[in-house]
């Protein structure tokens, strides 16, 4: 049993590998009242109705987090636990390794474009202006209409063809950022980007609000093959999830399969290949650990 | 856990899109840049006073250590620290 995206949209498979979730529905359907994604499951008009109902997701978060400053607790685990109830119809974010990332790229057979992340301008004011700045990618036929909001796109963006596509997510791995299909409630695969800590807010609120539904793990744990580490550390420094130790007694990577999502950053930098990403099916433990 | 009050002069940050400093500085990412100004067909003024707001959104994330205060060329920021803090 793969995720819920997996489950819904996958038949029989990962679900950002069925090609059927780029070619099919790239347009953004509109539905009354104002929410325009698309649910996987008939009956969410009852989470609507609730406090959480059709706000942002960050808004709901920063509300939970202002609640949490006053030491209201209640309020604060009541506005997370509704989020995840309403989040968890609909598709979410997904880590990928960038294995997964250039299959990805095969599948789209259509317009991909490159532009500036909206997270790290949100966080840390970032601007982009060229390829080497644009960490972000826009996925299928709507990128043809970027030139309408500007501002969005601040900075421009660029359209890879499949090789260059491949190059630009090899060139964020080697920087150490996580590679996330995007998602923000559509059924449709529209983004891929590569991310980091604190400023990608599916990552951040994960990590630091218990927001499981908006961003699930991947579908690989990182394994260290203790015959092949040599304890240089290099992979440490590279784990954005906090799943990544140096072990001083055994002078090894230790890597927590319960906190790792399969990013695939500490098996992309092991210059002894010591890392392996194993199928998270096949750790009965965590066969349902998303 | 009464996190610290954090309070910004909107009389003095009028820019912070292109000043930055408070968001950069902040190790836990408290501060959030929220663009009021977005229209069609043109990229928004980062000079333009009141075009982009920056609000403390994750308050719950404030260790009171002032680095914001520090950094902001404008002295916009304001930290009132609670009696009883986070343990």
């Amino acid at each position: 049993m793969g995720c819920r995206m997996d489950e819904m949209l996958g038949e029989g498979q990962i679900w950002y590998l069925n090609p059927k979730n780029y070619a099919h529905r790239m347009y953004k359907k509109r539905e009354p009242g104002g929410r325009e994604a698309t649910t996987m499951l008939a009956g969410a008009e009852e989470i609507r109705a609730s406090q959480v109902a059709d706000r942002p997701i960050g808004e709901v978060v920063r509300d939970a987090a202002e609640a949490k400053a006053n030491g209201d607790l209640d309020t604060f685990h009541r506005l997370i636990r509704e989020l995840n109830e309403r989040e968890a119809k609909v598709p979410g974010c997904h880590v990928l390794p960038l294995e997964d990332c250039f299959r990805v790229v095969d599948l789209v057979q259509g317009p991909m474009a490159a532009m500036m992340c909206i997270c790290r301008k949100n966080v840390r004011g970032e601007e982009a202006s060229c390829l080497d700045e644009y960490s972000c990618m826009g996925i299928g036929t709507g990128m043809l209409k970027w030139e309408r909001w500007p501002e969005r796109y601040r900075g421009g963006i660029e359209f890879l063809s499949p090789s260059q596509a491949k190059e630009w997510l090899e060139y964020w791995d080697k920087r150490g950022y996580v590679h996330m299909v995007m998602q923000e409630g559509q059924d449709f695969i529209g983004g891929l980007c590569n991310c980091d800590y604190p400023a990608c807010q599916p990552l951040r609120l994960r990590l630091d609000y218990g927001v499981t539904s908006w961003l699930v793990k991947g579908e690989y744990v990182a394994k260290v093959d203790y015959n092949q580490c040599n304890g240089c550390g290099d992979c440490i420094k590279r784990c954005q999830f906090g799943a990544l130790r140096y072990e001083v007694a055994l002078d090894k990577a230790n890597i927590d399969p319960f906190l790792c999502f399969g990013c695939g950053l500490c098996a992309t930098i092991c210059r002894r290949s010591a890392i392996e990403l194993i199928p998270r099916e096949r750790f009965p433990a965590l066969a349902n650990v998303w | 856990m009464l996190s610290p009050k954090i309070t910004i002069d909107y009389s003095k940050c009028t820019i912070p899109f292109d000043c930055k400093r408070c968001l950069q500085t902040c190790a836990s990412a408290v501060f959030m840049l929220v663009t009021l100004k977005s229209e069609r067909g043109k990229e928004t003024d980062k000079e333009e006073t009141g075009a982009y707001r920056v609000e403390p959104w994750f308050r719950d994330r404030c260790t009171g250590c002032m680095d914001c205060v520090k950094a902001c060329p404008v002295n916009a920021i304001t930290i009132k620290v609670p009696k009883e803090v986070a343990p």
